[in-house]
């Protein structure tokens, strides 16, 4: 009897350890992970202020970090707006239109546990924007003063309240805030005080070379581990402050993969679950092996920026509209993007707060096209020969030169001769700040430089204000309407958020009225994933909320 | 592509330079080399390589800067395509045979170019010696010090892409090794007697250099040289490869690698051929030079 | 020999120092701006300035190559200016991968040059030989970028049975040395070995022939020496040169990756090479350069100095 219940144990025992055993792998497997392949060459910056343009931001930027305001992510089919962040409410101050005051989210840590507060807020300005301060980073200023060009200062009123001043009175400021991240600085400080070096400012640099990998911030993804130039592995922030946002899987893994075939090809082998941008070439393969893609309107515009010197072609209204209602866009999506980009028809489309209600409404109107030339002087027997500076490649290009080529075939048919002039993206890039009148120009009266359209100091300002010629920053054609600088003028002093997304919809109005741009196309920021991962929600933003996406077993 | 084997090759080359050469000897050379196989069926590719690249425009070949999206990556043996088109829908054919243009030009001017500057200044080390030599060789050994790889791409990547700094900084990689191998055979017949001879009679120096040591050196520099085409080749056509030589939308063998690269999942085959056309350049430069190198060997 | 050694140590000096300098000209000669990596093309000039100043590229170039050397031979060179990283720690770690690859590729083309060519050498004007040649010839003419490229088509693409790109499943922070992670090695080691194994094979072939048809081996055999022991006698005196193109291919591969790696996404030292060229971050340029230019001269040293150890003829020369 003894035996037989000795036998027992030692058999329940068994059982029971084989059980576990078994059980570990299961319990091991069970955390979820999700792998996703980035068009980046490189892990963007994880110290808070991301390099890599937008998708920096994407992966490093909104998903360990918060800022003081944010974008609503949460709609694939509403415009994607500015919503309170790490700030719960602001307003300018009424006497002096140059002071803000932001009330913070309570109740918000860091990931090191230490509180986020008035102090935090503004430790985090001055890392850009105060020299002398012991944190103040150069690396870091490139990228985030020039997102914010107007904030000058931050100073503390109490624990929850802080004031922002700018240079000059500045309505977009709410706006702007979206690319400051906070980063924790009581984490900082402890490696600061570890740091080595002769000085403080090889202390600080040290200081954020570690924090950079051991990051603290608020937001929904805390930084786990990180392989420079390979791979970086986020995990979820259960105790984050939006419990509606606390991530459903475990762990995010980011892969660098600058390219679209290698991409491709793993998630095709189950490498990864979720790439971006895969190489368009293989979109029929995916499909048809069950992987679901997605891709929405982006805050980006595909134009072509038109010179307005003296002597420009396309100083006559005439020439400007014609040349926008001369393409079929349709054509272009179908035919040459396979579906992957949105017909432009302005900078923002219906639906868009800043969209505003254009007269001119552009679409493919060939006969009128031919028409408006010919009022202009122009005919099958005396065309218009227009040349346009453009790369054969570049970030957020697309595929410039059959686009390009698509136009140049459409335009004939409106009596222009379209000239390309193929140069470097980068050089590209650089004669854009250089303007038309510059002999980077070399003789071309357009040029093919898309940009990013989600703040209206980029969308508009710096391209319609006439104090933003060359070298300020990117009127390259020299624009120089009155009407539009006046319309500038008032949105920036406009301080009630609706009414001052009514006068930036009035100077888009005008702008498309004015036929400023030769709007061709948006992106659609295309995305290819494993059938496995659900609750993807793409919104009309070059960002992307993690925190709802699952994945099925 | 690492270097050639610079023992073997200068070596034997060296070992090939006859020190007199008796007119007979240059004809001698030249049957031998008509009898090989393998040089002349050599000869004979690179010949229709060079001829269609230079007669291109009047082949009645596709316009090879002319794409169309209809008609992008299509398979090899394409009706109207003999070797299907590429990522934006021109014709391949077209284009390799085009590509030979620059890429012929990028890979072999530099080592042409090396070839008249290395014997040069290798000659005026080997022949007037002293501090100049010094001077020279030194210098020399500084960018001998880095493997040539590392040195074309660290000077591409410091000019900027462009086909001209291609050719410049190829030409600074091959200079230091010709100049060795000029400097070493040139010493080595300085002391010869038919030199002393003419100096003796009151020859200048330059009339030596050019009359007396360059007509004994020259054959073995220019073996040597022809042995780095092939490097040369896979160096320009590895520069483009990278972003760092010509240009789109330039045919050019590196780059339509480049280019096509993100193919090589719809059409791997089409994307594959800009490189069989720099192996079977490269490789018959090599086998030609080998050729060249045992022809001129008599010894045997 | 010490004398011998410290002579080609003291020789080395004033090359190292004109490698330095040659990297940093190379860098500096650079158009364009040296920010351009952190700072926006729409960053104001105000801003640029002042960035400029930060980094200390408003002062004199001498000035800057001497601050560099200086830091650099205390072993400090700058942090990257795209990742804020310490350069000598990226490249450190790019250079150990650039190691892995090198040796798995060393022991591929090492051990099939050395075999072809004895067997080439052995069978001299056979069709073995011939054939022997011929995959030595290919090997040094093809333009390895491509051949990775057809082998990434062949066993990833069109078979399915290697990885394409990559440094294992878990990057190579988490290298392993089982099949799991052996199998990216594959690959960009086989591609990095066909230039070596080539020129093993010539240089092998050539010592073999030369060896045994020497007069001597014909009295070593006609005195009765096993085919073997005219075998040992031939690996005896092949060695030291072979030793040396070996050591010399070795230093080619650690130095010369930058296309192979770029092919196969390894993260090595070339592969860092050329996203410091594309993202223009000169202190990682010249730091990368310099230190991959160093290994090659100390490689070259450690070879001249190993010659001279086996074979004591060398030293007169």
């Amino acid at each position: 009897m003894l035996i037989k219940t000795t036998t027992t144990r030692a058999a329940l025992i068994a059982l029971l350890a084989l059980g576990t055993a078994a059980a570990w792998p299961r319990a091991a497997s069970a955390e979820t992970v999700l792998r996703i392949g980035m068009t980046a060459a490189d892990i963007p910056r994880t110290l808070g202020q991301p390099d890599q343009g937008f998708e920096g931001n994407r992966f490093t930027g909104v998903t360990m970090y918060d800022a003081l305001t944010g974008w609503d992510l949460s709609s694939a089919d509403k415009a994607s707006m500015v919503i309170p962040g790490l700030a719960t409410e602001w307003k300018v101050d009424d006497a002096d239109k140059t002071k803000w005051i932001f009330k913070l989210r309570p109740g918000v840590t860091f990931h090191d546990g230490s509180p986020f507060n008035a102090d935090a807020v503004v430790w985090n300005v001055e890392k850009v924007l105060k020299q002398d301060a012991p944190q103040f980073d150069a690396s870091q200023v490139g990228v985030t003063a020039s997102r914010m060009p107007t904030l000058a200062s931050a100073k503390k009123i109490d624990d929850m309240t802080v004031e922002l001043t700018t240079k000059e009175p500045d309505s977009f400021l709410p706006i702007n805030l979206t690319n400051l991240f906070m980063a924790s600085p009581s984490k900082w400080q402890a490696f600061y005080d570890k740091a080595e070096g002769a000085d403080a400012k090889a202390k600080s640099q040290g200081a954020w070379a570690a924090f950079a990998k051991d990051a603290s911030g608020t937001g929904p993804w805390k930084m786990a581990s990180f392989t420079p130039r390979e791979r970086l592995e986020l995990v979820k922030n259960a105790n984050y402050w939006d419990k509606a946002r606390v991530p459903k899987v475990d762990k995010m893994v980011l892969l660098p993969m600058p390219e679209a075939n290698a991409r491709t090809a793993a998630l095709l082998s189950g490498q990864v679950d979720w790439v971006e941008a895969p190489a368009p070439d293989a979109l029929p393969e995916l499909k048809q092996r069950g992987f679901l893609l997605y891709a929405n309107e982006q805050p980006h515009v595909w134009p072509w920026q038109f010179s307005r010197v003296e002597g420009s072609p396309w100083n006559d209204i005439r020439v400007r509209k014609a040349a926008n209602l001369c393409v079929d866009r349709e054509g272009l999506k179908d035919g040459l993007l396979a579906g992957l980009m949105v017909p432009a028809t302005g900078t923002f489309e219906p639906g868009h707060p800043w969209r505003g209600n254009p007269t001119f409404q552009i679409k493919y109107d060939k006969p009128a096209a031919q028409k408006l030339m010919q009022e202009a002087g122009f005919g099958p027997n005396k065309r218009l020969a227009v040349k346009i500076q453009t790369s054969a490649s570049g970030s957020g290009q697309m595929q410039p030169l059959p686009m390009n080529e698509y136009l140049q075939q459409a335009l004939a048919e409106c009596y222009f001769d379209v000239q390309l002039d193929v140069i470097e993206w980068n050089t590209l890039f650089t004669n854009w700040r250089r303007g038309a009148k510059d002999p980077s120009a070399n003789g071309s009266n357009a040029t093919n430089v898309t940009y990013a359209a989600m703040d209206p100091f980029f969308a508009l300002v710096r391209f319609l204000q006439s104090s933003m010629a060359p070298p300020v920053s990117n009127n390259w054609g020299f624009i120089n309407n009155p009407k539009f600088d006046e319309l500038v003028k008032k949105a920036r002093q406009t301080f009630d958020p609706a009414a001052r997304d009514a006068a930036l919809a009035e100077l888009h109005a005008a702008s498309v009225d004015d036929a400023a741009f030769f709007y061709v196309a948006h992106d659609v920021g295309p995305r290819a994933m494993s059938p496995k991962v659900k609750g993807v929600v793409q919104p009309k933003s070059w960002f992307i909320d993690f925190s709802p996406i699952s994945m099925a077993p | 592509m690492s270097e050639l084997p610079l023992s073997a090759t200068s070596d034997a080359a060296l070992q090939a330079a006859p020190a007199t050469k008796a007119r007979g000897y240059w004809a001698t050379v030249g049957r031998r080399i008509l009898r090989d196989k393998v040089s002349m069926a050599c000869a004979l590719v690179l010949l229709l390589i060079f001829v269609s690249a230079i007669l291109a425009p009047w082949l009645g070949l596709e316009d090879p800067y002319k794409g169309s999206m209809i008609r992008r990556l299509r398979h090899i043996a394409t009706p109207g395509y003999p070797l299907g088109t590429d990522e934006l829908g021109r014709d391949m054919l077209a284009r390799l045979i085009y590509g030979g243009r620059l890429s012929l030009v990028v890979g072999i001017l530099p080592v042409i170019l090396a070839f008249g500057i290395g014997t040069s200044l290798g000659l005026v080390a080997g022949y007037v010696g002293g501090k100049l030599n010094t001077a020279i060789m030194r210098t020399v050994d500084v960018f001998y010090a880095f493997p040539s790889v590392l040195l074309a791409i660290a000077i591409s990547g410091a000019l900027g892409a462009g086909i001209l700094n291609s050719i410049v900084a190829l030409t600074i990689v091959f200079v230091p090794q010709i100049t060795r191998v000029a400097e070493s055979v040139t010493t080595g017949v300085r002391n010869r007697d038919f030199v002393e001879a003419a100096r003796a009679s009151g020859a200048g120096p330059f009339t030596i250099m050019r009359v007396h040591i360059l007509g004994n050196v020259l054959g073995a520099i220019f073996v040597y040289a022809t042995s780095l085409i092939s490097v040369s080749m896979i160096l320009a056509a590895g520069l483009s490869f990278l972003g760092l030589g010509t240009k789109p939308p330039e045919p050019e063998w590196g780059l339509m690698l480049n280019t096509l690269r993100t193919a090589i999942y719809v059409n791997p085959w089409v994307a594959a051929l800009p490189g069989a056309m720099i192996f079977a350049v490269s490789i018959c430069f090599n086998l030609l030079s080998d050729g060249l190198r045992s022809a001129m060997d008599i010894r045997n | 020999m010490l004398a011998y050694i410290a002579r080609r140590i003291v020789y080395v000096i004033p090359i190292v120092i004109s490698v330095a300098l040659v990297c940093f000209l190379l860098v500096h000669i650079t158009p364009g701006d040296p920010l351009v990596a952190i700072l926006p093309a729409d960053a104001s000039q105000e801003l640029a300035a002042q960035l400029r100043a930060a980094y200390g590229f408003d002062r004199p170039l001498p000035v800057q190559f001497g601050l560099w050397l200086l830091r650099a031979l205390h072993g400090d060179l700058g942090n990257s200016i795209a990742t804020g990283r310490p350069v000598l720690a990226e490249v450190v770690r790019a250079v150990g991968n650039t190691v892995t690859l090198a040796i798995a590729a060393a022991i591929i083309g090492f051990t099939m040059g050395i075999m072809l060519g004895l067997i080439a050498g052995y069978f001299r004007e056979t069709w073995i030989d011939k054939l022997a040649t011929s995959f030595a010839i290919a090997g040094v003419s093809v333009p390895h970028y491509w051949l990775g490229m057809l082998l990434v088509i062949i066993f990833s693409v069109e078979l399915n049975w290697l990885p394409a790109v990559g440094a294992g499943p878990g990057g190579s922070g988490a290298w392993a040395w089982d099949w799991a992670h052996l199998k990216y090695l594959v690959l960009p080691a086989i591609t990095t070995s066909v230039i070596p194994m080539g020129i093993i094979t010539r240089t092998v072939r050539a010592l073999t022939g030369d060896i045994l048809s020497q007069d001597f081996v014909e009295a070593l055999r006609a005195k009765g020496l096993r085919e073997t022991g005219v075998f040992r006698h031939v690996i005896k005196n092949a060695a030291p040169t072979a030793l040396a193109v070996m050591g010399l291919q070795l230093g080619y591969m650690l130095g010369g990756s930058i296309l192979i790696e770029t092919v196969f996404s390894w993260p090595g030292s070339g592969f860092l090479l050329n996203s410091a060229i594309f993202q223009r971050d000169l202190p990682l340029l010249q730091g990368t350069i310099l230190v991959l230019a160093l290994f090659f001269v100390f490689l070259n040293l450690l070879v001249d100095i190993a010659q001279a150890a086996i074979d004591p003829r060398i030293k007169r020369g």
